[in-house]
């Protein structure tokens, strides 16, 4: 097997079904050259954090030439590197030292559609019988495709956008700026492909997929998840199978699980994808202080392939989805996490785990620990480690992307420019401000959120029972508690959470584990031998990990 | 009794882990099996479809049955991964189903449930007949949805009925009760009814629960202690109701003394609440209002008509004791006549409830006895009454029901009259 084109030293071609992931901006975490924009020479430089911190894989958000009218992912070039993140070499060498410490490295592909500043668009709307022309989705009418819903509801009101050049529609699933590729034309297929093997070729162990659903339109269905946009993505895998074994695709596809389900095909499509209705109903659970909705989604999640893997989080640099809830779950969750009505942006909520979870350290830990324990890799968001805090009044989703806070100095240790030119303002509320929340200060606090977060990734890693196990809920009649069995061969790890504010007993059936020890894993204390039925006690969000042993 | 012998270690468990509820629903049952089904899967849907973000828990108090009720509401029993309509509700909701202990009869499961609804301090608390065929959610919904959401502390069913079905409450518990209590109750004793936090802590420090009345009238003492007491209380629309004719039933003499002993006493124990009450005040209706569509039939005439003339004949010296010269000749009047052209009219009706209950409360002789002897009559009044309105449309007939109440009023001095006279 070669599980190696990249040159790093991990032969294991399922790498990423065992990761715990980093999700970063370039943009807004370590500026090198003092500019006020964070760029790879200060990502470098922060490598050592990331690999104390216990992560295996970064995920770059996009680095590529844009507009930056979505923040990146209007790319206005596939193949270089934003000049404010530096240079190719720049980036190669983030690579080498990433590999060096054995972290992998994901960037961003962004598929569906392009900045409409990209040559490519430019070429194409410049005359119908541009050559390019067909590399873009037109049309005479804005009717076509009538009932696809609008994404992004909050700013526009058609799929279509007028091209006052060319006198003819394209269409859009995102921002009007951001024209969609045609993959029915084969040559836009090729060029995609072009692109996924220059950044393969430098090192890079694979891809984010941005917007995955939507690559292919055709009259009189929803547009998304048709078999055709399948039959790319397969052809996609097969020439990265080919050329670079042991590199990974991560879907991007915001839908309920048995519709993400046929995105891993036969393990022929994406080796991961996000499981976006988990992240909901995690929130949703924690504050109804109530297992179901997070048993429910679970239960309803489909197998998938022995080669795939979901990507788990709690949060990302988008807003917390509400698309695929119910309207009461919907409003449940508004009224919950969002009383303040601007920090709703289009279906969702646009927020940081601290906030969301009213800084309350228990809870951070106990969503923190439910994620980490959960069948999938984790994703960590860059900055939750610490706790940080957002910014509600930036604008679309740019609060939730505020530089990191490494220290409590000048720029919070992010930057020596001057304030007024960083990237994005600083967090400096007296609760999330950068001089109360930041990794030096928590470096030194034996038991800062940073340091528990080490050991929490450092225990999930420490079996593999976490990554690969099956799960089994146990149902106790308590439904604040949530607990469950992860099993790998014969190795067991019972996880119990309790969900609510008060202190909680519970009493779990154990019948078939009778007579085993159970250790717990963070402060390997033992607890009493399971007998029938097995009590415990738990804290306000209390969470127990127990290594169940057989004596 | 304590709160510790009511309830099991079992029950304590299983309320330890439901912990605090925003809605309760009990449901008493006793051999149950063909219909307790529908009932679970009604509170089930109310659950999910009007209560999606409450906290919930339905608990079930069996006396002892032995036709596999508690294994149809077990089979019931879901976890999270279960019905599409239970998938609506965000929230785990809970079965309880439990043997009740102490005296048999409706009072122990109510108090059982009532403990329970107290102990999980439940916003809300409906309790639901096992008995009924035609429960919906919307049933369900619109006994609890007045305590949640307009704090009503006790809220009483009216159910769609046609005029001349259920003679029994219609001719004798309604409009007595009214007269008596000063209350214009639809059904004042409905086995089926929403309730209060606060009322039911309230009903749990009386003692009532190991008295007679416990045992069948337990509804019609709730009814009254939320109108004495001073509660706020109002009356919904909850639809038809069709009660399953299940095997081994109570026959109607026993239903009728059951019914009227319970009536009877109770207005005998708390003759001081009502006695010097003139006069009815209407219960506000929360929700739509009555549809005056009506479900049920009317009872067969000729057997009402002549049972009540050859009862009249033979109870002559029961009757004697219990009822009044004047009234006594006047029924031997109209018992002589034929069935077809029976006639009892509204005034004699009241006089003769009137003076039963008087005897009752003087004791004229033994208490069952005295209800005993007033079914003939009842079933006199009750085929005249379908004779005279048997053509009749259901505002007309609403309107003679009315009429009755009407009467029943009128007439409550001479029933002060008949309880004041000596022994």
């Amino acid at each position: 097997v070669n599980g190696d084109a990249n040159g790093s030293s991990d032969p294991d071609l399922l790498w990423y079904r065992d990761a715990v992931i980093y999700q970063l901006h370039v943009k807004t975490f370590a500026d090198s050259n003092s500019d006020g924009i964070g760029d790879f020479k200060g990502l470098t430089g922060r490598l050592d954090y990331l690999r104390d911190l216990g992560v295996d894989c970064l995920w770059l958000m996009p680095m590529y030439p844009s507009p930056f009218r979505d923040d990146g992912y209007d790319i206005a070039d596939y193949y270089s590197i934003h000049p404010s993140y530096g240079t190719l070499d720049d980036f190669q060498e983030l690579l080498d030292a990433a590999h060096a410490r054995r972290l992998r490295v994901v960037t961003e592909l962004v598929l569906n559609h392009t900045s409409d500043q990209h040559a490519w668009f430019t070429q194409a709307r410049s005359a119908r019988d541009d050559p390019r022309r067909d590399w873009y989705v037109w049309s005479d009418t804005d009717d076509r495709y009538s009932g696809v819903r609008i994404i992004f509801l909050d700013t526009e009101r058609s799929n279509w956008a007028w091209d006052p050049q060319s006198k003819a529609y394209y269409w859009h699933r995102f921002f009007y700026h951001q024209p969609d590729l045609n993959y029915d034309n084969p040559a836009v297929r090729e060029e995609m492909w072009k692109v996924m093997s220059f950044w393969l070729g430098l090192g890079v162990d694979g891809f984010r997929v941005d917007a995955v659903p939507y690559l292919i339109e055709r009259e009189g269905t929803s547009c998304e998840n048709l078999p055709e946009t399948h039959a790319v993505i397969r052809w996609l895998r097969s020439q990265l199978d080919a050329h670079f074994p042991g590199r990974m695709l991560l879907a991007e596809a915001n839908q309920p699980p048995e519709f993400v389900r046929p995105y891993f095909g036969e393990g022929d499509e994406f080796h991961m994808a996000f499981h976006f209705p988990l992240m909901t109903r995690m929130f949703m659970a924690v504050r109804l202080e109530d297992r179901k909705p997070l048993v429910d989604v679970v239960e309803r999640t489909p197998e998938i392939p022995a080669t795939c893997q979901w990507g788990i989080f709690l949060r990302n640099h988008d807003e917390l989805t509400l698309e695929m809830v119910t309207d009461i779950e919907r409003e449940f969750m508004y009224e919950e996490y969002a009383r303040d009505p601007v920090s709703r942006l289009n279906l969702g909520i646009r927020r940081r785990l601290a906030p969301l979870l009213d800084a309350d350290r228990r809870r951070i830990e106990l969503m923190n620990g439910i994620v980490m324990s959960m069948p999938g890799s984790p994703i960590i968001y860059y900055g939750d480690e610490i706790g940080m805090g957002d910014n509600i009044y930036l604008g679309d989703r740019n609060g939730v992307r505020t530089p990191m806070q490494w220290t409590g100095g000048w720029n919070a240790g992010f930057s020596a420019a001057d304030p007024e030119r960083l990237a994005q303002p600083l967090i400096s509320n007296p609760l999330f401000g950068y001089q109360a929340v930041n990794v030096e200060s928590q470096r030194r606090a034996d038991h800062s959120l940073l340091n528990w977060m080490r050991r929490l990734v450092s225990v999930r890693k420490s079996s593999h029972v976490f990554s690969r196990g099956s799960t089994t809920f146990l149902k106790p009649a308590n439904h604040r508690v949530l607990a469950y069995l992860r099993t790998l061969g014969k190795e067991q790890v019972l996880v119990v959470c309790n969900l609510s504010s008060s202190a909680q007993a519970v009493e779990l059936d154990l019948r078939s584990l009778a007579g085993a020890l159970p250790i717990e894993m963070f402060g390997k204390s033992l607890f009493p031998r399971i007998g029938e039925p097995y009590i415990l006690t738990l804290g306000p969000y209390d969470f127990f990990w127990f290594k169940l042993r057989r004596v | 009794v304590a709160e510790g012998s009511l309830l099991s270690d079992e029950l304590l468990r299983h309320l330890m882990a439901v912990g605090q509820v925003d809605i309760l629903v009990g449901v008493p049952t006793l051999n149950n099996a063909s219909t307790i089904g529908g009932v679970v899967s009604a509170v089930h849907q109310a659950f999910g479809t009007f209560f999606p973000r409450d906290r919930t828990v339905l608990i079930n108090s069996d006396g002892g049955s032995v036709d596999g009720t508690q294994e149809v509401i077990r089979g019931r029993s879901h976890d999270e991964s279960d019905t599409v309509t239970v998938s609506h509700a965000l929230r785990t909701t809970h079965l309880i189903s439990t043997p009740y202990h102490g005296v048999p009869g409706k009072g122990s499961a109510l108090r059982q449930i009532m403990t329970a609804a107290d102990l999980s301090q439940a916003k809300a608390v409906a309790v639901l007949d096992a008995d009924v065929a035609s429960a919906t959610p919307e049933w369900v919904a619109s006994l609890i949805q007045p305590v949640r959401n307009q704090q009503f502390d006790y809220v009483a069913p009216i159910y769609s009925r046609h005029p001349l079905d259920s003679p029994l409450i219609t001719q004798l518990v309604r409009p007595l009760f009214r007269a008596a209590s000063g209350w214009q109750v639809r059904e004042p004793l409905a086995a089926d009814f929403g309730c209060s936090n606060r009322f039911l802590a309230y009903c749990l420090e009386q003692n009532v629960w190991d008295d007679e009345l416990a045992r069948y009238g337990i509804d019609l003492w709730l009814t009254a202690t939320a109108l004495y007491g001073g509660f706020r209380c109002c009356q919904t629309m909850v639809g038809p109701r069709v009660a399953a004719a299940a095997p081994g039933r109570p026959g109607f003499q026993e239903v009728f003394q059951q019914v009227v002993g319970s009536v009877f006493l109770l207005l005998d124990e708390q003759a001081s609440s009502w006695l010097t009450r003139g006069g009815s005040e209407q219960i506000p209706i929360a929700g739509a209002a009555p549809d005056g569509k009506g479900e049920g039939q009317a009872p067969a005439v000729s057997r009402l008509g002549s049972a009540f003339r050859d009862d009249v004949r033979n109870l002559a010296s029961v009757l004697q004791a219990i009822l009044g010269a004047d009234t006594l000749r006047q029924l031997n009047a109209i018992a002589e006549a034929d069935v077809e052209e029976l006639h009892y009219p509204d005034a004699l009706w009241v006089r003769t409830v009137y003076e039963f209950l008087g005897a009752f409360h003087r004791g004229v002789m033994r208490r069952e006895h005295v209800t005993q002897a007033l079914i003939p009559l009842y079933l006199g009044r009750t085929g005249s009454f379908l004779i005279e309105h048997a053509s009749g449309n259901q505002a007309e007939i609403e309107g003679a029901l009315e009429a009755l109440c009407v009467e029943f009023e009128r007439g409550k001095p001479s029933l002060v009259e008949h309880w004041n006279q000596p022994t």
